[in-house]
């Protein structure tokens, strides 16, 4: 009958209206095969298969020199493993109640972490192994997890360290950079005079100023704070200068059509509208002050992970040096991580309709 | 509208430097013109001939190099919420939602606070409710207009600018917001001027034409359009406007 048929077509109208992002994608997406599901499961289990590999390798292949406790590897993979295992209970739960997010990270990283677990096995084999990769100068990741459990308390006491120098460094030059930044992009007669400074300064590397400071300062974590401070306020002010100085002008016809006065076009038009730019700027500071800062320690200051590095080279404990190498990358990575997060969040007027 | 104005361009003649060299361009020159509250002015010629200047001369964008633009006799120094103006990009913040646009003004004048109910009625006007939360850069090139044309309504102007502001739509959006900004100007019976490329827009909409020729700028012909609105595109009086105005711009074909 009709009319039966153009009431169901209204329903199915009515939940269209209704559709959530999720529900679209499941609508539109295409029936999998079954070869493709097997496939799928077999990628979710794969982490597993890796980790068995990894774990065999450890256990069964005679070492080629001496290990000391020899558990604390094991140990670590098996909590490798077991955290993805949480994961995924969390994440079927999640998909078992309609939310697939969870799921698809799962999925997505799933073959990573099986190569990370290859690569264990693959590094093991090649240092504790068979010495191919020459014992003690590249340790095996045992020797390196021994050498984290040993000095885990000096290394959070040197993270703490460097973390102070980084951020009041950074927090000091990029402050500094907007303020010189906004001002020279917005008043002619203030960038004639910083121009000349940022033109003749600018080019020189931060680390350049490492042996003056040691001479002048008076301390050298003060001194390692400024050559921080000078590399980000440089990144900052460039950045924000043009960033202000290429402000559309259409923008600031229109806002002052609507009544804005000089002050609201810098802080209401011109500084949004530059944003972008200045947090690229900002991006930027944050990686020239990474640089600077282990540059820093491992030259002149007295504490934090970069000097912890050279003083256990020079004590030969490559283990402990490569335990603070892994602290520092998981810093920056963080560090990074967290910036690109807060720039996202200042910058979502930029994101579209999904297409 | 309750209160009536005047808007009077006296020998107004305005220059501009050419870049990268001595040469000036005379963009306008002396034009002497006024128009009043009620009326809706269409000025319409060939790129070149002066008729965007003229609007931001009006605007206080610009100062005349010579001659006075007055507003009751006041002479105007600087751009002003009681003179609005629709630019032909819409130049909506980006980084506002479409709520937070249309209430900028008010806020740059420190008026937002207790004016709420006026933003929600302008989002009401043109029926974007359902995009209030949204971002320019979400919105279609219809609907970026309308706003821009209510953030600059908030004010209620008594005079309204008009720069090409249909200039980017299609064809069909184009129609349907003609009729919407003279809805619009029908009720608050404002002064508008409006700058457009299109003749027939022009007498669609305007109850006086300006037609403006170039090399120099300068008004060749004040046309009143005496017909009752709606109009009818294809009516005898339309069609002969139309000729009347491309023989005047030298268009005419074989009536020229």
């Amino acid at each position: 009958m009709p009319e039966n048929k153009s009431m169901t077509e209204t329903a199915e109208k009515k939940q269209l209206d209704k559709l959530t992002r999720q529900q679209l994608r499941d609508l539109e997406a295409k029936q999998m095969t079954p070869l493709q599901k097997a496939m799928e499961l077999v990628i979710l289990v794969l982490p597993w298969a890796c980790f068995g590999v990894a774990l065999l390798e450890y256990l069964l292949i005679p070492n080629n020199s001496r290990n000391r406790n020899p558990w604390n590897y094991v140990y670590v993979l098996c909590f490798a493993i077991f955290v993805y295992n949480c994961y995924g209970i969390f994440a079927g739960i999640k998909r078992h109640k309609g939310e697939k997010k969870y799921y698809e990270k799962l999925r997505h990283s799933a073959p990573l972490i099986s190569a990370l677990f290859l690569f264990f096995a693959l590094y093991d084999y090649l240092t504790l192994k068979t010495g191919i990769l020459t014992q003690p100068f590249v340790p095996c990741m045992n020797f390196i997890i021994n050498a984290f459990l040993l000095d885990y308390k000096m290394l959070i006491d040197c993270t703490l360290n460097t973390l102070k120098l980084l951020f009041l460094g950074y927090t000091i030059g990029v402050s500094l950079g907007l303020v010189t930044g906004i001002t020279c992009g917005y008043s002619k007669r203030v960038r004639y005079w910083i121009n000349p400074i940022i033109k003749f300064l600018g080019p020189i590397p931060t680390s350049t100023w490492i042996p003056v400071i040691m001479v002048i300062a008076t301390s050298l974590f003060g001194g390692a704070v400024f050559i921080i401070a000078l590399g980000s306020w440089f990144a900052v002010t460039v950045a924000s200068m043009n960033g202000i100085a290429n402000v559309d002008k259409d923008y600031l016809e229109a806002a002052r059509t609507l009544g804005a006065s000089n002050r609201q076009l810098v802080f209401r038009v011109a500084i949004p509208h530059a944003m972008p730019s200045i947090l690229t700027g900002c991006t930027q500071a944050m990686s020239s002050s990474c640089v600077s800062l282990m540059i820093a320690e491992m030259l002149g200051v007295k504490s934090g992970l970069g000097w912890y590095m050279t003083w256990q080279t020079g004590w030969a404990s490559y283990d402990k040096m490569f335990a603070a190498l892994f602290v520092i990358c998981f810093i920056f990575t963080v560090v990074t991580k967290t910036i690109e997060r807060i720039k996202r969040y200042l910058l979502r007027w930029q994101n579209g309709v999904e297409k | 509208m309750d209160k009536k104005v005047t808007l009077k361009l006296d020998h107004v003649s305005k220059s501009f430097a050419k870049v990268e060299s001595d040469e000036v361009t005379h963009a306008l020159d002396d034009v002497s013109v006024t128009m009043e509250s009620g009326e809706f002015i269409s000025l319409v010629g060939p790129s070149g001939c002066g008729k965007s200047t003229i609007l931001r001369l009006v605007a206080g964008l610009i100062t005349p190099t010579l001659g006075a633009v007055t507003v009751d006799g006041k002479e105007v120094d600087g751009p002003s919420p009681d003179r609005g103006v629709v630019f032909q990009k819409p130049t909506l913040f980006p980084w506002l939602t479409v709520e937070k646009n249309i209430g900028f003004s008010l806020e740059m004048q420190g008026k937002l606070k207790g004016n709420e109910d006026k933003v929600q009625r302008m989002i009401d006007v043109i029926g974007l409710q359902k995009f209030k939360d949204d971002y320019p850069g979400q919105l279609s090139g219809g609907m970026a207009q309308r706003v821009a044309l209510v953030r600059t309504l908030i004010n209620e102007p008594e005079i309204l600018l008009l720069d090409e502001p249909l200039g980017a739509l299609d064809a069909f959006t184009r129609m349907r917001m003609q009729d919407e900004i003279l809805s619009i100007w029908r009720e608050k019976k404002q002064l508008a001027l409006m700058v457009t490329h299109d003749v027939d827009e022009a007498i669609y909409m305007g109850t006086r034409v300006l037609v403006m020729d170039a090399n120099p700028g300068r008004i060749v012909a004040d046309i009143k359009i005496d017909e009752p609105f709606p109009r009818d595109r294809s009516s005898d009086e339309f069609i002969k406007y139309r000729v009347d105005i491309l023989n005047r711009l030298h268009f005419g074909g074989k009536h020229h």
